[in-house]
């Protein structure tokens, strides 16, 4: 989840926003998950603490939807099909549903870590 | 040569009285110096834009500052609540994290408590007198600004409530007077402390029921902030400063006027005895005038166990135990805002406390017959007064009354008044209260070996 990212820095600066957001959201279509029903959230390694952690605090809903759009998309993959168009996942459902829970995780545990390394300075 | 013996015995100690001193010259304090803080055990209670704020200002270096609500298991519209309320204590605020507040606190060598009674929820922090200010910060963030999340609830608060279910199983004197109160009260104070592990609480408890409920509990006029070691101005100055978001109530939280109803209940259990004898008894000081105190004297002199080593002492039901090896009896009176319950406790073997029940009733019995010696008696009255004095000196319980008194009655604990009205208490007084108990309804709760529990009818006690 801590991949370098020029997103922000782009963000920031909306003529620069204006231009990239085209080239991003073909690239996000081309990528083809999309065609599978799948979210860019639905990639995110599983693999890690803070990630598992992040899943168990999903609502329940949004935690059975990943789990039946994930079993889809092997059910596709396995046959080698795409889903029909009207199934497939629309730009505006593809949205970070994951990712700020990640982020909130990992913010914890940095100020854990912050907090061990903590050198307390008395006032004199 | 000066000779060691030319020396004066004088002049050797003051030698070493000079060395000892060095070390600490700042917590010497002459004869003619003002101490810090007054050594009065009353508190001094005001009112700070609606919140009821007591204090006694105690000298020593250190403060224990309490948020007393009234949120105890006796007011929760649901099941459970709370003990969920409990558990968000101290957890993430808009602020600042759980973790950042525990760091803290550590930081500056505080500790932080919260705990329920059947009437209080306390939320409690102890920590150097110098600290007043931040503490309060964090006792008024904490009861206006705690976030109440969904994970903190599934990670961290569920869980420790399913524990505290499961040791109540397992204990079964707790069982037991969690089922007398049961049986006297109904509902209000009869709601059990922990909620029994059969009750279906993921049915009531989540973090909305939690935060709907902190909601209508942290209001104005259902709190009080009590301190012990701090005085009042530089209290009430703080509590002014930063509990400014506590709201005032729209639906307060609120429970019917208790009343006693009495009864037997038998639970069978595979791990222990316990058997409980309830008797309706007195509210607790602070409430005023339902307050009896013939029945905390009653209570010394049924007693149970002894107050000095060695002997079983001079209480009756300690002289009965005494012939049944393995039986304790503990007599306690629990005191509430609008009524009492009088407990006999018996732990042990079943057939110890099955002898021992039977014995406890005949003493109660005499009592009430008037056969008590006049020594006996003064005992009781000594112990009883000493008992009441010492919880209101106490720290955490003197806390705990004070504040529950303010937030129920507006009346904080008085220390030299509770002297008085127990030494007012007369041998008489003490035989009616015995005979009007008798002849009330009893409650008896029996868990444990119910094929040698004794029943209510078989002690002779009416329910």
């Amino acid at each position: 989840m801590s991949a370098p990212s020029l997103a922000n820095a782009i963000l920031k600066r909306p003529w620069l926003t204006k231009l990239v957001k085209p080239i991003a959201a073909w690239y996000a279509d081309a990528a083809g998950y999309r065609k599978l029903g799948l979210r860019a959230d639905d990639l995110i390694p599983e693999e890690s603490e803070n990630v598992l952690l992040a899943l168990k605090r999903l609502p329940q809903k949004e935690a059975y939807d990943r789990v039946f759009r994930l079993r889809r998309a092997f059910q596709c993959s396995l046959a080698h099909q795409l889903l029909p168009k009207d199934q497939q996942t629309k730009p505006e459902e593809d949205y970070p549903y994951l990712s700020p829970i990640i982020k909130q995780v990992e913010a914890e545990a940095k100020e854990r870590d912050d907090w061990d390394a903590v050198v307390v300075k008395r006032k004199a | 040569m000066i000779s060691r013996s030319a020396i004066g015995r004088n002049a050797q100690l003051a030698l070493r009285r000079q060395c000892c001193a060095k070390p600490a010259p700042s917590n010497r304090r002459g004869l003619a110096a003002v101490s810090t803080g007054s050594t009065s055990f009353s508190y001094e209670s005001a009112d700070v834009g609606g919140i009821k704020v007591a204090s006694r200002d105690v000298a020593g270096p250190t403060t224990s500052l309490a948020v007393v609500v009234k949120a105890g298991t006796r007011y929760q519209p649901l099941p459970g609540l709370t003990v969920g309320l409990e558990g968000f204590a101290f957890k993430n605020t808009l602020r600042r994290s759980a973790l950042r507040i525990t760091r803290e606190s550590e930081l500056l060598g505080g500790q932080l408590l919260a705990y329920h009674t059947r009437e209080s929820l306390v939320l409690e922090a102890k920590f150097l007198r110098e600290d007043l200010p931040y503490f309060t910060e964090l006792l008024g963030e904490v009861i206006t600004q705690t976030k109440y999340t969904d994970y903190e609830y599934h990670e961290e608060v569920e869980h420790l409530i399913k524990l505290s279910q499961k040791r109540l199983l397992a204990d079964v004197s707790d069982l037991a007077l969690n089922s007398a109160h049961g049986i006297a009260f109904h509902r209000g104070l009869g709601t059990p402390l922990y909620p029994t592990s059969s009750s279906p609480l993921s049915k009531y408890l989540n973090d909305g029921t939690i935060h709907e409920f902190a909601d209508a509990a942290y209001t104005k006029s259902n709190l009080a902030v009590v301190a012990n070691g701090a005085s009042q101005t530089d209290l009430s100055k703080t509590v002014g400063e930063f509990f400014t978001g506590v709201k005032s109530s729209t639906n307060a939280v609120s429970s019917p006027a208790s009343k006693y109803y009495g009864g037997e209940e038998r639970i069978a259990h595979d791990s222990g005895n316990a058997l409980v004898l309830a008797f309706p008894g007195s509210s607790s000081f602070t409430a005023g005038g339902s307050y009896k105190p013939e029945i905390s004297v009653l209570a010394a002199l049924l007693g149970g166990k002894s107050s000095i080593k060695w002997t079983p002492g001079f209480s009756l039901l300690a002289k009965a135990a005494s012939s049944f090896p393995g039986a304790s009896a503990t007599t306690t009176h629990f005191a509430y805002s609008d009524a009492g319950l009088l407990t006999i406790q018996f732990t042990g073997s079943a057939q110890a406390i099955r002898g021992a029940s039977t014995e406890a009733v005949k003493s109660l019995k005499s009592i009430s017959e008037g056969s008590i010696s006049k020594e006996d008696f003064t005992k009781a009255v000594a112990l009883a007064k000493y008992r009441a004095l010492e919880e209101g000196q106490s720290t955490d319980a003197g806390l705990v009354s004070t504040g529950a008194g303010l937030v129920h009655g507006g009346k904080p604990f008085q220390i030299g008044e509770v002297g008085k009205s127990v030494e007012g208490v007369t041998a008489e007084k003490l035989k009616s209260a015995a005979k009007a108990l008798l002849e009330g309804k009893a409650t008896v709760s029996a868990v444990g070996d119910l094929y040698v529990l004794p029943y209510a009818e078989e002690l002779g006690l009416k329910v």
